[in-house]
């Protein structure tokens, strides 16, 4: 079945859900427990080579000569490429700013100068020792202001002014908004770069075959997108490319792009040689040159009535791209806007500019920014509030984001319980009776389901559902699954509208080769669209099943509870319908296809216009208590509520809270990049602290069930929502109980004591 | 380093290998006998993925010198289970109660998280939270934030004790 907009469904759409022990959760689970999970790290293909980067010391540096004779000469190196050894294609998401291997310089600490490829890894390791590169160092920049000052250093010759993206917005009339407000606040906050910190290192083995064709096995949550810009830079036809995906080892936004530079790499040497190549990152290198989050600086300013509407909002903001851009651009958009759509405000004014600095390259992590603007946003609002006497609970209330409101930035809200959401944070956390020795802050969310912005003109997603000769069903989708219950969701879908046991179906979705082309797992698309996908061709598969029963039996049937029926009540096994078509067209599979085109997003070039299929709230409020005497703090308690819209796979909908607040916690309270002149100084996980089991506080949360319209099961996204409202309710706890304000994240024991000791009074 | 016999007990069966003794004890497990479902994330002790007993005691594998294990028994999360198959209901409490309470995400971390839960219930046969926390403090995991896997640990230790 085939929907496009404007097309009238007929109501196959059911709210029932199936029961929560009856989700099938995939049988990756058993493999994991059991230790037999194969990871890219654990991939092996018989005679590989082991493939090592060599990369830059410097900062900022011009390549003025490479010599590989004596590496070459080393027993078991198989390839060595330079820039010089391969055709270079410039590249990139946004902009194109990348080449496979630097060609004449270095624009950060760990640049790709060169590659290897050995019988092992010592081999690799030594030839790397052998290569001599010699430089001609450059001055550097570090920080986005020094960069986007006049007559700074140019790191790319063809972006001027180190600007890799910028972007100014207006919505309403600010100027009059801040001339006829009764208060206006303002502040500036940062924060530092946070890498994804998925716990496997990203690991890919290259294999290239005589006629040409291009296998990289690699785990990654949009493979298409990959295989797309790989057969662009490596000139290949794009039906040559296949990616493989085996299980992941979290992704978490950083295995969207994953680490292109690694895949093309692995494929150059694969092609060179004739065999099978594998690369794989070492953490120290997933710290210091693997893609973490934009650190940004926003300076924000607000304007409200004296009973506490929001009149404007005015934003300046600062993202630090390092030396490569990959999804940057994007992120900044969505750090810069999101959350102006959190509550009514009419006036906007936001200029973001992303600029170039000679530091490790960013790419992008779960909530896409939206949690740092949250951070800014939502300790503004209680600085206002504070200003006016209002309580932070009211202020919120009285301007939030309401079903059927089109937000400043054309946002159409179908389905929205924000308001409910944090009545029922403020009951959990006991607002109303707060403890005298306790600080509580409340924090609200927008994030959009179902983007529609990577691609206008593809926007939805298809799948098709086969009935197997054995009466089993296996749903291929381009849809990845690497933990966060994609499986469960898409066979509840297809039991529900089948009938059929859950355990009954498979999902397919690994192997680019067989599953449909796909955007894969981002922008919270994964049930939005990809579950409607599933939806629309197991009704597709219904219908057939259908049919060719009725043509068997010679007698209309009907398939009712994954029953075949008659009028009559004579009864047919699905697995005689199978072979019956099987046989009768000599091998064919009853397929049924679903391809659902989500209604357009129609935006305009200053971005205003409804820019996702739908869009998931959430309130969270936090308790804390913090030792006046030292700054330490202590997180006593968060509480989680969402409008996710029906909650189809409850365990891992619970798994998901969990894990969303923990990296809330973690990136709120300690992580965060630290820098030496552009070198990475915490690239380990001692110096790089995540949350271990003894710093995850009492966490509690709700679901305030909505159906949305759109979203399959009337269900919307979770995934990244989870972690965006954490920052903003930490923050605001935590200058309720201090007196005193941190704004710049991570919020650590010494800031806390720095705010209180110079009085820097809560507002 | 010269390289030597070192013999061991690995999942409950005697081992030889010939092997250089300043390699890391993961790396023998993985290259060597290919048991790959102990993972690695750090290579230097900071994320507990790799995870083995020594003993009945959980280390950190990466950190452990393959000349160490001599004459000892090592148990990997291959061996938690004997011969049985990977099958509901045919799995160990703990492997059991991961995936019932919806503990395990991406999963990398699971094989060293139950080699840290085994060694707790061996020692202690009914911790509280606090002492699961501890005993798993260890072992990152970046999904979860790690309360499925307490609630499963508890499961798992009544399971044991035949309270469940």
């Amino acid at each position: 079945m085939i929907l496009v907009p404007g097309h009238k469904e007929k109501g196959f759409i059911s709210n029932h859900k199936p029961p929560e022990n009856k989700v099938n959760q995939g049988p990756d689970l058993w493999a994991k427990v059991a230790g037999r999970a194969l990871y890219g790290i654990d991939l092996q293909f018989p005679g590989m080579l082991c493939g090592k980067i060599l990369r830059s010391p410097h900062p900022h540096a011009r390549i003025k000569r490479i010599d590989t004779a004596g590496a070459a000469a080393l027993p078991g190196v198989r390839a060595i490429l330079t820039a010089s050894d391969i055709k270079q294609k410039r590249y990139g998401i946004v902009v194109q700013d990348e080449l496979p291997l630097a060609a004449d310089r270095v624009r950060y600490i760990g640049d790709e100068v060169a590659v290897v490829a050995a019988v092992d890894e010592e081999k690799a390791l030594r030839a790397l020792e052998a290569i001599k590169v010699e430089y001609e160092t450059l001055p550097a920049v570090f920080e986005p202001g020094a960069a986007l000052a006049r007559g700074a250093v140019q790191i790319h010759d063809h972006i001027p002014g180190n600007i890799a993206w910028q972007r100014e917005l207006e919505r309403g009339n600010p100027d009059r908004a801040f001339r006829e407000a009764d208060l206006v606040v303002e502040n500036t906050f940062s924060i530092p770069s946070i890498h994804p910190t998925y716990l496997e290192p990203i690991a890919c083995l290259a294999l290239s075959d005589y006629l040409g064709n291009l296998t990289v096995h690699t785990a990654l949550q949009a493979p298409d997108m990959v295989r797309e810009i790989m057969a662009y830079v490596l000139d290949l036809p794009f039906s040559k490319v296949r990616i493989v995906g085996p299980i992941m080892g979290g992704g978490f936004g950083g295995r969207v792009y994953g680490n292109l530079k690694l895949y093309l790499l692995s494929s150059l040497l694969a092609q060179r040689t004739g065999l099978p190549v594998k690369m794989q990152l070492s953490r120290e290198e997933e710290f210091s040159i693997g893609r973490p989050m934009i650190a940004a600086e926003l300076k924000i300013k607000m304007a409200l009535r004296r009973d506490g509407t929001f009149l404007a909002r005015e934003s300046e903001i600062i993202t630090d791209n390092g030396a490569y851009s990959a999804q940057a651009p994007w992120v900044t958009k969505t750090l810069s806007e999101r959350n102006d759509s959190v509550y009514r405000i009419p006036n906007i004014r936001t200029r973001a500019c992303l600029a170039y600095t000679n530091k490790v390259p960013t790419a992008q992590y779960r909530a896409y920014g939206n949690q740092a603007a949250n951070f800014a946003c939502e300790s503004l609002i209680d600085q206002a509030a504070a200003k006016l006497g209002l309580d932070p609970l009211a202020i919120r209330l009285k301007n939030c984001t309401q079903a059927g409101d089109t937000t400043v930035h054309g946002l159409k809200i179908k389905s929205c319980a924000l308001k409910d959401c944090l009545k029922e944070a403020a009951a959990m956390i006991g607002w109303s009776n707060r403890n005298q020795n306790y600080g509580y802050g409340i924090s609200a969310a927008i994030h959009a389901s179902g983007s529609l912005v990577a691609n206008k003109d593809f926007r939805g997603a298809s799948a098709r559902a086969v009935l197997e000769l054995d009466g089993r069903v296996t749903i291929f989708s381009g849809e990845q699954d690497y933990g966060q219950g994609t499986y469960g969701v898409f066979t509840s879908i297809a039991a529900e509208v089948l009938g059929l046991e859950p355990g009954l179906i498979s999902l397919n979705s690994r192997d680019s080769l067989v599953a449909p082309y796909s955007q894969g797992a981002l922008a919270n698309r994964q049930t939005t669209i990809g579950g409607r996908a599933v939806q629309l061709a197991a009704v597709d598969l219904k219908q057939m099943i259908e049919r060719a029963a009725s043509e068997m039996a010679g007698k209309p049937i009907k398939m009712e509870r994954g029953c075949l029926k008659s009028a009559d009540g004579s009864i047919i096994e699905l697995r005689a319908v199978a072979c019956y078509h099987h046989n009768r067209t000599s091998g064919l599979n009853l397929t049924g296809v679903g391809s659902y085109v989500p209604p357009l997003a129609e935006y305009d070039e200053t971005g205003y216009g409804n820019i996702s299929v739908t869009y998931s709230f959430a309130a969270h409020a936090a308790e804390v208590e913090v030792d006046r005497e030292t700054g330490a703090y202590n997180i006593k308690r968060i509480v989680s509520v969402h409008d996710s819209g029906q909650i189809i796979n409850p365990l891992s909908a619970g798994g998901q809270v969990y894990g969303g607040v923990t990296q809330g916690v973690g990136l709120s309270c300690y992580e965060g990049y630290l820098f030496d002149k552009g070198r990475v100084v915490n690239k380990t996980l001692a110096d790089y602290r995540i949350p271990t089991a003894l710093d995850v506080p009492d966490i509690t949360y709700h679901f305030v069930e909505t159906t949305d319209p759109e979203g399959p099961l009337g269900a919307k996204g979770l995934g990244e929502v989870v972690q965006v409202p954490v920052p903003g309710a930490l923050a605001n706890a935590v200058a309720d109980a201090a007196g005193a304000r941190v704004t710049a994240l991570p919020i650590t024991a010494e800031k806390v004591y720095r705010a209180i000791t110079k009085g820097e009074c809560r507002s | 380093m010269q390289e030597q016999v070192i013999n061991f007990d690995l999942n409950d069966e005697p081992v030889s290998i010939y092997a250089d003794p300043s390699l890391s004890l993961l790396k023998i497990l993985r290259d060597r006998f290919n048991l790959l479902g102990t993972k690695e994330g750090c290579g230097r002790g900071d994320c507990g993925v790799c995870t083995v007993l020594l003993d009945g005691k959980a280390v950190n594998s990466c950190l452990i010198p393959a000349g160490k294990v001599q004459g000892r028994n090592v148990l990997t999360i291959e061996g938690i289970n004997g011969k049985n198959q990977v099958k509901a209901g045919l799995m160990h409490p703990l492997q059991q109660a991961f995936v019932e309470k919806g503990a395990v995400q991406c999963g990398f971390c699971t094989p060293g998280m139950i080699m840290s839960a085994w060694a707790l219930l061996q020692k202690n046969p009914a911790p509280s939270t606090e002492e699961i926390r501890e005993a798993i403090s260890g072992n990152l995991c970046r999904c979860s934030g790690y309360k499925q896997i307490e609630e499963a640990i508890l499961q798992a230790a009544k399971v044991m004790t035949g309270q469940l």
